[in-house]
């Protein structure tokens, strides 16, 4: 939480390590977890199969039941994956946490607020982009003085509100998530076995609370996503 | 962590988020080429097979209704035609019998019939023989009687003498 991070300058851009490798190790985490449940496809389903297909039916679930005005295949395969990657962020921080000489290296991405609000702005934007699409670029414009014309800074200030939300809940939850892991930590350290001894049973209460959480958000982050997409893809 | 955010506190990582939306744009090509793709089309494949499959059954099933019914059918038709040719068997046979009896009956009167009258006719050629016989012996008898003088005792000697020509001539019939 207090770590410091070491950074990156590339192209005039700066780079957190730390957010960069555990983006990446989450992805991989999450390409070899559908890789190697979708090896040896049938028709009757095997028992990795069967998993797989439950996660996508869940996922598509979600999607289906905010979109509703197109055969939602490409969202739910990006429904699919952002709450897969979301997922794994969440619980990569539980599991794995590295820290070199002060430097953390290692974490949940999604503890820190700017991979969050990456991932809100990919969101927000494929709703804006879908909304365009469909409506034409004066249509979609026009959409913000609907239903009255008087709440156009309404609407504009949902738009900043949305993302905000939609990116520092998924940051709150998770960063907080660690933040009491690392205290709980500590306290294990402080006095001797005795502390430790009490802090074990705390640390994997709030380990598993943790691991509940992370799920949850993941679910809220992509029901939200595809609620914003469906918003912009309707006629109010 | 906070001073992340503040634009003045330093260069805000913005080629973080830049990071994560490549990754999880390639992630998510990946995904579809080696998982989501595959398995969908599975699914479509299966939710596909299973439609064709229920028609499929639903189609035989009418099938074997049908079947059933008409094999019924002809099941009640052969009985009753079988019933039919038993008792068409039977009135033949009726018949038949009938018919051999009536004409073993007809054989048998004819038979009947042809004794008696070969009875009858043996009876009237015996008869004729025998006044033939009585014709002739009454002649003979005249004619003895003519030549010869009637005497007791010649009476008694023509009679047995007739008596006996009659057993001669009866024994030679």
């Amino acid at each position: 939480m207090d770590d410091k991070y070491r950074f990156i300058d590339f192209l005039g851009m700066r780079f957190n390590v730390a957010n960069c490798l555990s983006t990446i190790i989450a992805a991989i985490l999450v390409f070899i977890l559908v890789f190697s449940l979708s090896r040896k496809l049938q028709l009757k389903p095997g028992k990795a199969q069967n998993l797989l297909e439950w996660m996508i039916d869940f996922t598509n679930g979600i999607v289906k039941s905010n979109v509703s005005d197109r055969p939602s295949n490409n969202f739910g395969l990006y429904g699919f994956v952002l709450f897969l990657f979301i997922f794994m962020s969440n619980q990569l921080g539980l599991i794995f946490q590295i820290n070199v000489g002060g430097y953390a290296y290692l974490k949940s991405p999604t503890a820190n607020p700017i991979v969050t609000m990456g991932l809100a702005l990919m969101s927000i934007l494929l709703a804006h982009y879908y909304g365009v699409k469909k409506f034409g670029f004066g249509g979609y414009l026009s959409n913000f003085t609907r239903p009255l014309p008087l709440l156009l800074p309404f609407n504009l200030i949902e738009e900043f509100t949305n993302y905000l939300t939609l990116s520092l809940r998924l940051y709150g939850n998770i960063f907080a998530g660690e933040v009491l892991l690392m205290l709980i930590a500590k306290v294990a350290t402080s006095f001797g076995l005795v502390s430790f001894a009490f802090a074990i049973p705390v640390e994997m209460i709030w380990q598993g609370f943790s691991v509940f959480i992370g799920a949850i958000q993941a679910y809220v982050f992509t029901t939200l996503s595809m609620v914003y997409v469906s918003r912009k893809l309707e006629r109010e | 962590m906070a001073n992340l955010l503040v634009l003045g506190a330093g260069k805000l990582a913005l080629g973080d988020m830049l990071f994560v939306l490549i990754s999880f744009i390639i992630l998510t090509l990946l995904v579809k080429k080696f998982a989501w793709g595959p398995v969908t089309k599975i699914m479509d494949d299966r939710s596909k097979k299973i439609t064709g499959d229920l028609d499929y059954a639903d189609q035989e099933r009418a099938k074997a209704e049908k079947l059933a019914n008409e094999r019924e059918q002809a099941l009640q038709k052969s009985r009753a035609e079988a019933v039919d040719i038993v008792n068409k068997a039977k009135e033949n046979g009726e018949t038949q019998k009938k018919g051999i009896v009536d004409s073993a009956n007809d054989q048998a009167e004819k038979v009947r019939q042809k004794a008696q009258e070969d009875a009858a006719k043996a009876k009237e050629d015996a008869m004729k023989d025998a006044q033939n016989d009585i014709a002739s012996i009454s002649l003979q008898i005249a004619s003895t009687v003519i030549g010869k003088e009637l005497k007791a005792d010649d009476q008694s000697a023509l009679i047995d003498s007739y008596i006996k020509e009659l057993t001669l001539d009866n024994e030679a019939k």
